[in-house]
């Protein structure tokens, strides 16, 4: 194990990072409409958000990933590997979090909503300014949960032609016969790199001012 | 309430998502595949880097044989190569889906793959044999692997050729298939099976590699076989799938491809211009 196959591997890490950072973003602002339509009364809503969302979290990342790479150039839209990596992450993490959030949002107390409407706000400021934060702020450490997944997940965009972590570390495994220290190391990245989201939560958590509503 | 502020952003979302499609669109205008590619200045090259010595990653670095080769062809037609590196069992149907232009592989010439997809003249022999841990008493021919565990790579054309083998045996095989040979490699040397089937230019080189661990079985038990890069079979690919194959042939007779065999084999391969009659 030299010093040129462990910078190799954190090479590698900044995919992954990269990847699973840009996808839990996108999928948590999908994840805010999707929540928004799931909660609403009106099948033309709702029913297209819990659609998605089963599908979403009923089929395999792997199989998602697959169909979103091979299934879609079919109908003309063919992706590069890294386009096709992300719209699977993000819109397998955007149904987690949209469940995720449904619950915070279900959980912000009625009396909250009326005394802001009652103060003038409009039904727009009402959802963005007291719904979202406090949904947010109930749903945090779940949401941090999520990001962990991800970032664990994302050693499935090999499929697609992705050189992140896991694939790296295989390659190398391969091709130096050192299985056990390059494996080893990978997963020691994996884990510093969760520790700091974990921490970073942690921190955001107290900043956010804790879990009450 | 705030469902209009959802159907706003989905709209919007909507916009976006035709816009990004709309792009990659407009690049198939041009006339055909070679053209396209011409015009692009880069050719794109799907391959699985688990097959040495033709695709490898050597400590970080993709090499092998594909490498050399593609990067002659891209000098010779003033294009940039583009790899994308794909598990063995995703290249075809990503061909298949249009994320490259050409597989390297290589690939097994068979009747089957011919039947839905081009491919080039051979660049090397891909007869298949066995490979054992070094030392290993109990094969010292082909046969011997009966009612054994054997590994091999999944979908490969290899594999097809062990199941086949085994059939003639008196005992079947224990068939196990691996997502990559590496991993067959690696189960090999920690003795979950007995042996490794696959073609002999790469468990020769793996032994090689991993000098003192391995060991060929010789003689090769599969049919007489060769490798090639494969293409599409469409009106669209046929210039494209034209010129690589004119290009074996033309690193053939001038010697650039007996190079690059001498490099990652060690050896030479007599290799015929064309397989018309594939035997398997």
């Amino acid at each position: 194990m030299t010093l040129k196959l462990f910078t190799l591997l954190l090479q590698a890490a900044i995919a992954t990072v990269g990847i699973s950072l840009v996808s839990i973003a996108i999928g948590f602002a999908i994840a805010i409409l999707l929540s928004a339509a799931a909660l609403s009364r009106k099948p033309i809503y709702f029913l297209p958000a819990r659609l998605f969302i089963s599908f979403f979290r009923g089929v395999p990342l792997l199989v998602q990933l697959l169909l979103i790479y091979t299934l879609l150039p079919v109908i003309g839209i063919n992706v590069p590997s890294i386009v096709a990596a992300i719209v699977g992450l993000s819109l397998c993490t955007a149904a987690y979090q949209a469940e995720n959030l449904r619950g915070g949002f279900e959980s912000v107390p009625i009396g909250l909503i009326e005394a802001a409407e009652v103060t003038g706000l409009n039904p727009r400021q009402t959802f963005f300014r007291i719904r979202v934060p406090i949904a947010m702020r109930l749903t945090f450490p779940a949401l941090v949960n999520e990001a962990i997944m991800i970032l664990k997940s994302s050693s499935l965009v090999s499929v697609v032609g992705i050189i992140e972590l896991t694939k790296m570390a295989q390659d190398l495994a391969s091709s130096t016969y050192l299985p056990i220290p390059i494996f080893a190391s990978a997963a020691l990245i994996y884990l510093v790199i969760n520790s700091v989201v974990s921490l970073v939560g942690r921190f955001a958590e107290r900043s956010l001012g804790g879990a009450s509503a | 309430m705030l469902k209009r502020y959802f159907l706003k952003a989905a709209l919007g979302a909507a916009l976006f998502a035709g816009a990004a499609i709309s792009a990659p669109m407009a690049a198939h205008a041009a006339d055909d595949a070679l053209a396209r590619i011409k015009a692009a200045g880069v050719m794109k090259v799907g391959t699985e880097t688990a097959f040495a010595p033709f695709d490898f990653i050597d400590a970080g670095d993709h090499v092998g044989l594909n490498v050399d080769f593609f990067a002659e062809l891209g000098k010779d037609l003033g294009v940039k190569i583009e790899w994308v590196a794909l598990p063995w069992d995703g290249v075809f149907p990503a061909l298949e889906a249009g994320k490259f232009d050409f597989v390297a592989g290589p690939a097994t010439i068979t009747k089957a793959r011919l039947e839905r997809f081009k491919m080039t003249a051979p660049i090397a022999e891909a007869t298949v044999a066995i490979l054992k841990k070094a030392g290993d008493k109990t094969i010292t021919k082909p046969e011997d692997i009966a009612g054994k565990a054997v590994g091999s790579g999944k979908a490969t054309a290899q594999f097809a050729q062990l199941q086949e083998y085994s059939k003639t045996l008196p005992k079947p095989v224990e068939a196990r298939e691996y997502v990559s040979f590496n991993d067959a490699y690696a189960d090999l040397a920690a003795g979950r099976i007995v042996a490794v089937a696959n073609s002999l230019p790469n468990i020769a080189y793996v032994a090689k590699q991993r000098n003192g661990a391995f060991e060929v079985v010789t003689p090769a038990f599969g049919k007489k076989s060769y490798f090639g890069f494969i293409g599409k079979k469409d009106e669209d690919s046929k210039t494209l799938v034209d010129y690589v194959n004119s290009e074996v042939i033309k690193m053939k007779k001038d010697g650039r491809l007996g190079k690059m065999q001498e490099k990652w084999f060690g050896t030479t391969f007599d290799t015929p211009d064309e397989v018309k009659e594939p035997a398997f």
